[in-house]
């Protein structure tokens, strides 16, 4: 073999060595990126069976579930003691309704919508208050929290047999009374502006009705 | 080369957290019970979908008793490789509320979705829009995210 042969395989078997390492590189490369992808995907996997466990964990611990909270009971009060936010709104026959105009009045904000079934399990409870205690100056709003509708919401209230004003509200109101992210919510406003009473939430039956109806007469009583 | 090797590997080792989604704002009253699924490739097959309603609530049903009541729906988003089809719904129970009777899902409900798609791993994002319930009270509609991740081979 000649000096320059020789070379030329070492060359040649020098290039044959990148060659080899390169594939190895790749392979290697590939492999990593494989496991990586895999990795985050079962990573992925395991996070949202966690999640699942965590969401229905929390929930059996949660204090407002099932609270029956008729008396306030569930949520803690927001609004209790301070001055009720003030609202300008209009009902379904299109006519405004202010809080500020009511003040001197006791008057019950009832926070509601069509989806919501014990917002109208209460609502004839309501009306059955309005008429008992509509000469004791007791005035009562309900407030509909909801996209339905101006058709579906009059047609839900007369359904219900509701005669005291349903308003349409807006976000800004249901923000300005704590979000409510929770129905029925009601408000048991007093003569001089302030919320007396905070309720959020139901309990069915007798019992609900009797404690809707103590608050009424705590409200009328109130600044008399 | 090895610089590059090395930024793969720096990049992988980035903190999990990092590649997921933000979390929903807000309490969900359902959540998706995430299921490795592998399915056959190229073939119209059901990707089964599980939900589980937390204790002590319920959901309306895709069909509920009323017009009035929102219905739980899925839908899922279009993504390259996978046909997804129309989603089909368990029926619900019925539920009395005063006068009232729901149809609604409570504990696990399985919503199945037909899907033809290519060979490889696929990550499906979708959203279940649905309005829960309690005893006592109503909770605003919501919406929940969900990835929906599956094999087909």
């Amino acid at each position: 073999m000649s000096v320059d042969a020789g070379q030329e395989m070492r060359r040649g078997s020098g290039k044959g060595r990148s060659a080899a390492m390169l594939v190895v590189m790749v392979v290697a490369v590939t492999l990593l990126i494989w496991a990586g992808v895999h990795n985050a995907r079962e990573r992925r996997l395991k996070m949202q069976e966690m999640t699942a466990a965590q969401a229905s964990k929390a929930a059996m611990s949660m204090p407002e579930a099932n609270a029956g909270a008729a008396s306030g009971g569930g949520m803690a009060p927001k609004l209790e003691g301070k001055v009720a936010p003030g609202f300008s709104l209009v009902d379904l026959d299109g006519k405004k309704v202010s809080l500020a105009e009511l003040k001197g009045k006791p008057v019950l904000v009832n926070f509601w919508a069509t989806w919501c079934a014990p917002c109208k399990l209460e609502m004839p409870w309501f009306e059955e208050f309005h008429k008992k205690y509509e000469g004791q100056g007791l005035v009562i709003l309900g407030l509909a929290a909801d996209d339905a509708g101006k058709k579906a919401i009059g047609d839900t209230a007369y359904k219900l047999g509701v005669t005291y004003p349903v308003l349409l509200t807006d976000d800004k109101v249901t923000e300005a009374y704590g979000g409510i992210d929770y129905l029925p919510e009601s408000f048991y406003v007093d003569r001089g502006g302030k919320v007396l009473i905070e309720t959020a939430g139901m309990s069915d039956g007798q019992g609900g009705k009797d404690q809707i109806e103590a608050n009424i007469k705590k409200l009328i009583a109130e600044g008399q | 080369m090895k610089g590059l090797v090395l930024m793969m590997v720096a990049g992988l080792a980035l903190p999990v957290g990092a590649q997921f989604d933000q979390p929903v704002r807000g309490r969900q009253y359902v959540a998706y019970v995430a299921e490795s699924q592998t399915v056959a490739a190229g073939k119209k097959v059901e990707l089964e979908l599980r939900f589980h309603v937390n204790e002590g609530f319920h959901v309306n049903s895709h069909v509920p008793a009323s017009e009035l009541q929102i219905p739980t729906g899925l839908a899922l988003e279009r993504v390259e490789g996978v046909k997804v089809g129309e989603a089909s719904y368990p029926a619900g129970k019925a539920y009395k509320v005063g006068d009232d009777t729901l149809n609604v899902y409570t504990d696990d409900f399985m919503v199945t979705v037909p899907v033809t798609a290519t060979a490889g791993e696929h990550a499906v994002d979708g959203e279940l829009k649905y309005q829960a319930c309690d005893r006592a009270a109503c909770y605003p509609p919501k919406t929940l995210k969900v990835k929906v991740l599956f094999t087909a081979k």
